[in-house]
Order: structure tokens, then C-alpha cells, then sequence
């Protein structure tokens, strides 16, 4: 028996040697372009916009993945360990990563978060708590042109021969995202006042509420932890009913089960409400689904939302 | 080091650390206590931050380990009152304590991320990033201290207390009697139990915490009955584990603490079928020869109670037994077979007949099995 374990044991070392011994190290350097990591499907996009041919963009969290249930991969920590720049939305959207990566700075590495650009007063806060903020900016144009505008000055900073080039890109995406803006605007006129009433699983369409005019209602909070009470469907399903909205809406990153109860919970009060479409909220759409960009799936949102509440 | 050298560092000692306390969890049949705490803490934190309104304040860290030692001091005391098993036990607290953390959340912070992610890191790939910066020198990734911390404390207990470890966990009444009180050595372990839980928690997630103290000790104990060799064959088994999940992580691009949770699964499984005494395929082996034998024995004993009688061509017949038995005809054939190797029967004109050796055997095993 002493015996077996002597050999087991020395097996075992033998093992962990060779194992540990023929890892790769050699770094991947992509010729003469900044390597920048973004946390979300966004950030990815606008990094690559704003960074053009001098960066090259690899995303952490890939399209329709809730933040919160993110796993890195073995690939995720090569990205992180040869990026020279780190771009992260922060106001705790990343939860604990976000401390680790605002650490990074002391390695030498270029960190872009962007929750430094934007103004506090444009953030909404949690209850009367002013410390604590909804993280979920990026469905406010003029939020994302602020974002926008961080990741330039960021990146100039970082790579001053290029300075220019950032700004340029910067210049012709801010006229973009203000042609966004007006189409938003124009698009949401042709619903009826009273009808702007945005309902979705989670909590995720604040900012977006308040920058065009609708009233938002979410199921659950803001974490998508969290699940929503029986007295929150029920309640929630007599506003419906009450002000005859026409849809509600379900979310690509969170399971449409719930919004489906809720649809149930209306018609039990004798009204009929459809599901509007899915929007995507926490991330943009994947490969191929027609909204690959910010520009695409905000646009891709809107439609669907006038579409059904008109 | 590399960031994927310091997560494998990360892993085996994380490992060792969890398989330590997860062999006595294991023996005592609370091996769900630590998939337990890693739920329950939720509500630590979310009781923390009520207090302080910060998810970045290090107190939340501390109601998480505080909550940890309430879920496992209820486990103990309801246990302890014989009333309800250990697995009830924390059938009943586990769901109690994480779902008032739930209600908390819905009612009052409904519009906070507060999550147990975002105060505890649990992602293992992303440990090496977080560095361990001693007077402007970087010294390792800080997961690398706080696990050894853990590792240190783990063993030193074990090592101070083993003996009375041991009485405790298999004869408690023996215990009581030589003196010392099972409750203190009981709490003693269930609060390395959570602090281990909550530390590991930090460095590599819940999931791969309930593997680590789990997986190991419970593959261990299908290959030894000795509790030395049981920790010593845990703990490597845990580090083996972390390497080759790494690797499979590697290979396929995928979640880091996913893969080293599924090759703790893999591991088992395979030690499962193949371990020398107590694996699937031995003991399917022990029964089939344990069939044979009792065959064999059957059929001696029937022959030598039917030697010289009358209807002998009738009962010991070669084709007339098969159908006397029940047997198939390939078992039988199999059985006269393996007895005409053994030199215990002879065929003559078609009746099975006793040698002389196969009688001496019939009787002295008739003796062996019925005597006294």
C-alpha cells in the first residue's frame, strides 16, 4: 500500500512538471496596433470605431450573454494578459472585475472606464442613494457620445502619434450617433403620448426611458439575481390593463419566461397584450442577426419598440 | 510567472486547501454544507450593505464570512439535537438563510447590482490580475497569499488535532467518554469549513469551491479506508484535478473553474469504475465469481446427495440437469465444464459422476458452510 502511494505520488509530480513546464508563453503582438480588451459587445464596438486601422479589438462578454452570469474562458485570460488597453463600462457593471481592472493601471497598461466621463448629475441613482448608480448607460445616445469622447481622449493619450486620427474618428461617430439620435426621436413621435410605456424583464432601459420620453417598467431589478415577486407581476399586469399597452418586450440576455407570465397574468384580467419583439439590452446582436453595430442594434431596438407600441 | 502558471498555482493550492476539511465533511455526510455557505453569504452581504451603502466596502466581505458561521453554527445546533439528519439539517437552513437574502434584495434593492460577484471575485481566470503589491514591488497574484493562508490554517489544524478528529468523526460516544467535548472539535471544523468556502469563494468561484472539497475526498474513499492516506490521496488527487481541468480549459477555449469542476466529475467517474476493490468493475467481477462458486458448490452438493441412488441417471444427468437447476444450458455447460477442470467430476455414459477429490471437497465444503 506505502508502497502504490510512493509511486502515485511521485506520478503525480512527474505530471504536474510536465504539465505546468509546456505551457505557451510567447506573446502575440499584432504588428504596430494597440491590442485593446472591452468588456462588453458595445465597448467592443465603439473601441474599434474610435481605435480604426491603429487597434486591434478582441471582446470579453460575446452577443446575448447577461454580464452578470459571465465566465472567462482559458482564451480570456491570454487577451488580458497581452492587451494594452483595458476599456470597461464600470458603476459596478462588471462587478469585481472592475476593481481588478482599474488595478491595471500599475502594470503599465493603458485602463479606459467609463464611468469616469460621464457627468454624476446625468446618472440615475438608487432610490435617494447618490453613491450608487444604474449602470446601464448605453441606451442613452448622449450618454454614449460622452463614452464615446472618454475612449477617444484615452486612446490619444496612449498613443500620441495617432491623436489625430482618434479625433477624426471621433468627429464623423458623434455626427453618426446625432443622426441616431434625431431618427430616435422622429421614430418615437409616431407612437401616442400615452402610449409610451416600455415594460421588460429587467431593469435595463432607465436611461433609455428618460432620454426619449417613456415610462419604464422592469419585472425584476437591475440584477438579474434577483427575481421578480408575484405581487410585482400582479400589480405590473393591472397597469397594463389599465392603460391598454399595446406589447411588452423581451430581452435577449435574459430568459423570456417571465415576461411570458406576465403576458398570462394580463389576460387573466381580461385584457390582451402582445409581446412586442426582443430587444437587446445588455449586449448587441451577434454575427449575421442585422445588428452587429451600436448604431444597428439601437436602431434594431426602436423599430421594434414603435413597431408594436404605434 | 504567467498569468496561466499562477492560476494552475492558484488551483492546487485552492485545491488541497478545500479536499483538507472536504474529507471530514465527506465522512460525516455534510458534504452539501459548503455548497451551503456559498449560497448563504448572499445574505451577509446584502445585510452588510444596508450598513454601509458601499458595494466596494471590505464589511461585506466580513458579513459574508459572519453569515458563513451562522449557516454553519444552525447546522451544527439543529443537528446536534438528534431531531433531523445532517442533510436535512442543512436542507432546512441553506434554503432559509438565501432566500431571505433574495426577499431583501427584491423588496429594498431592487435597483442595485448587488450580487455575490460583485463583492467577491469568484472568477479564476482572472485572479493572476489581481496583484499583491508589497512596497512597490509586485510580489504574485493575491489569491496566491490568501489560498496559502488558508492552506497553512487548514493543515495546522489538522495536523494539532488529528487524533481527536478521528475519534470524533467515526465513534463521538468514545470521545465524550476519554473527555473531550465532540461539539468544540465539531465547531472547530465547521468554521474552517466556512472560512475556507468564503476564501476560496474569492479566489475561484462557488461552483469549483463545492468540487474542490467535495470531488477529491469522495474519489479518495473509494480507494482507501485509512483517513491518513484518505487526505494525502485527496489533496493530490484535488491538484491533479485543477492541472488537467486547465488543460482541458486550454484545449477548448472555455470557462477555467468549469473545466476543473468537470475533470473532478471525470476523475471520479473513472475511479468510480475502475478502483481496485471497490470500483464498479471489480465488484461486478466479485459477483459474477461469487455466482460461479455457489454454482459449483450447488452442484457438488447435489451430486453427492444423490450418489448411488436409483434415480442418480435421472438427477445427475448432463442434459436433464439444466432443466433441474433452472439453468440456462450455457451456464450449465459452463459450470460441468469448469468442474471437469478441476478434476471433481468425471462424465460417464452421459451421468455426471463424483471423483474422489470432488467428493472430498463437497463434503468438507458442506462441513465449512453448515457446521455448527
Amino acid at each position: 500500500m506505502i508502497r502504490n502511494f510512493k509511486i502515485l505520488f511521485s506520478l503525480s509530480i512527474i505530471a504536474v512538471l510536465f504539465l505546468t513546464s509546456c505551457q505557451k508563453t510567447e506573446p502575440k503582438e499584432t504588428a504596430d496596433t494597440l491590442n485593446i480588451v472591452a468588456t462588453t459587445t458595445m465597448l467592443a464596438d465603439l473601441s474599434g470605431i474610435i481605435g480604426g486601422e491603429h487597434v486591434t479589438v478582441n471582446g470579453l462578454m460575446g452577443p446575448g450573454i447577461d454580464p452578470h452570469l459571465y465566465q472567462a474562458s482559458a482564451g480570456d485570460v491570454t487577451l488580458m494578459q497581452n492587451a494594452d488597453v483595458v476599456v470597461y463600462n464600470g458603476l459596478h457593471l462588471e462587478g469585481k472585475m472592475g476593481e481588478i481592472f482599474e488595478s491595471l493601471t500599475d502594470r503599465g497598461r493603458t485602463v479606459i472606464c467609463i464611468e469616469d466621463g460621464l457627468n454624476e448629475e446625468d446618472l440615475l441613482s438608487w432610490e435617494n442613494d447618490t453613491s450608487i448608480h444604474d449602470p446601464h448607460i448605453w441606451f442613452d445616445v448622449s450618454l454614449w457620445k460622452d463614452a464615446a469622447k472618454t475612449v477617444a481622449d484615452k486612446l490619444s493619450a496612449a498613443d500620441p502619434p495617432h491623436g489625430e486620427d482618434y479625433a477624426n474618428n471621433l468627429e464623423e461617430y458623434l455626427v453618426e450617433l446625432d443622426d441616431l439620435d434625431t431618427y430616435i426621436k422622429d421614430k418615437v413621435n409616431e407612437i401616442p403620448k400615452e402610449q409610451r410605456v416600455l415594460i421588460t424583464a429587467h431593469d435595463a432601459f432607465n436611461y433609455f426611458g428618460r432620454a426619449y420620453g417613456f415610462e419604464v417598467k422592469g419585472l425584476q431589478g437591475i440584477s438579474t439575481d434577483a427575481e421578480a415577486g408575484t405581487a410585482d407581476v400582479s400589480s405590473l399586469a393591472g397597469f397594463i390593463t389599465e392603460r391598454k399597452i399595446k406589447a411588452i418586450f423581451v430581452e435577449s440576455s435574459v430568459p423570456p419566461k417571465t415576461i411570458e407570465a406576465l403576458q398570462a397574468a394580463v389576460k387573466a384580467k381580461g385584457f390582451d397584450v402582445s409581446i412586442g419583439g426582443e430587444l437587446y439590452s445588455d449586449s448587441l446582436g451577434g454575427k449575421d442577426s442585422g445588428a452587429e453595430t451600436y448604431i444597428l442594434t439601437v436602431r434594431a431596438n426602436i423599430d421594434t419598440i414603435v413597431k408594436a407600441l404605434k | 510567472m504567467s498569468p496561466q502558471f499562477e492560476i494552475q498555482l492558484i488551483a492546487v493550492i485552492v485545491a488541497v486547501a478545500c479536499s483538507l476539511p472536504g474529507v471530514f465533511l465527506v465522512l460525516r455526510k455534510m458534504s452539501m454544507m459548503s455548497d451551503s455557505i456559498t449560497h448563504t453569504i448572499l445574505l451577509g452581504i446584502v445585510l452588510a450593505f444596508f450598513l454601509t451603502h458601499d458595494l466596494s466596502s471590505p464589511f461585506l466581505i466580513l458579513g459574508a464570512a459572519l453569515i458563513g458561521l451562522a449557516t454553519v453554527w444552525l447546522t451544527e445546533t439543529l443537528n446536534r439535537t438528534k431531531l433531523l439528519s445532517e442533510d436535512a439539517a442543512i436542507g432546512i437552513v441553506f434554503p432559509f438563510l438565501f432566500s431571505i437574502a433574495i426577499i431583501l434584495i427584491t423588496r429594498y434593492a431592487g435597483s442595485v447590482h448587488l450580487d455575490t460577484d460583485s463583492v467577491l471575485l469568484g472568477e479564476l481566470a482572472f485572479a493572476p490580475f489581481n496583484r499583491m503589491v508589497v512596497f512597490g514591488y509586485d510580489i504574485g497574484a493575491k489569491a496566491i497569499y490568501s489560498t496559502l493562508a488558508l492552506l497553512i490554517i487548514n493543515l495546522a489544524f489538522i495536523i494539532t488535532f488529528f487524533k481527536e478528529l478521528k475519534v470524533v468523526t467515526f465513534d463521538p460516544m468514545l470521545a465524550a467518554v476519554l473527555g473531550f467535548s465532540p461539539a468544540l472539535i465539531h465547531y472547530g471544523l465547521m468554521m474552517l469549513v466556512s472560512m475556507t468556502t468564503v476564501g476560496a469563494f474569492e479566489a475561484v468561484g462557488s461552483v469549483l469551491v463545492v468540487a474542490f472539497m467535495i470531488g477529491p475526498p469522495v474519489t479518495a474513499y473509494l480507494l482507501t479506508d485509512n483517513l491518513k492516506h484518505m487526505l494525502i490521496l485527496s489533496a493530490m488527487i484535488g491538484a491533479v484535478n485543477g492541472i488537467l481541468g486547465f488543460y482541458l480549459a486550454v484545449f477548448f477555449d472555455v470557462s477555467i473553474s468549469g473545466s476543473m469542476a468537470v475533470m473532478t466529475g471525470l476523475v471520479f467517474f473513472i475511479v468510480f469504475i475502475t478502483a481496485p476493490r471497490r470500483g464498479l468493475v471489480s465488484s461486478l467481477k466479485r459477483r459474477s465469481r461469487q455466482k460461479l462458486d455457489f454454482s459449483k458448490k450447488t452442484l457438488l452438493f447435489h451430486l453427492y446427495n444423490h450418489e448411488g441412488s436409483d434415480e442418480e441417471a435421472q438427477e445427475a444427468g448432463v442434459h436433464t440437469l439444466a432443466n433441474h437447476f433452472h439453468w440456462d444450458k450455457a451456464f450449465t455447460d459452463k459450470i460441468i465444464r469448469l468442474l471437469l477442470k478441476e478434476e471433481n467430476i468425471v462424465l460417464e455414459a452421459e451421468v455426471i459422476k463424483l471423483t474422489d477429490k470432488g467428493r472430498t471437497v463437497s463434503i468438507s465444503e458442506y462441513k465449512a458452510l453448515f457446521s455448527d
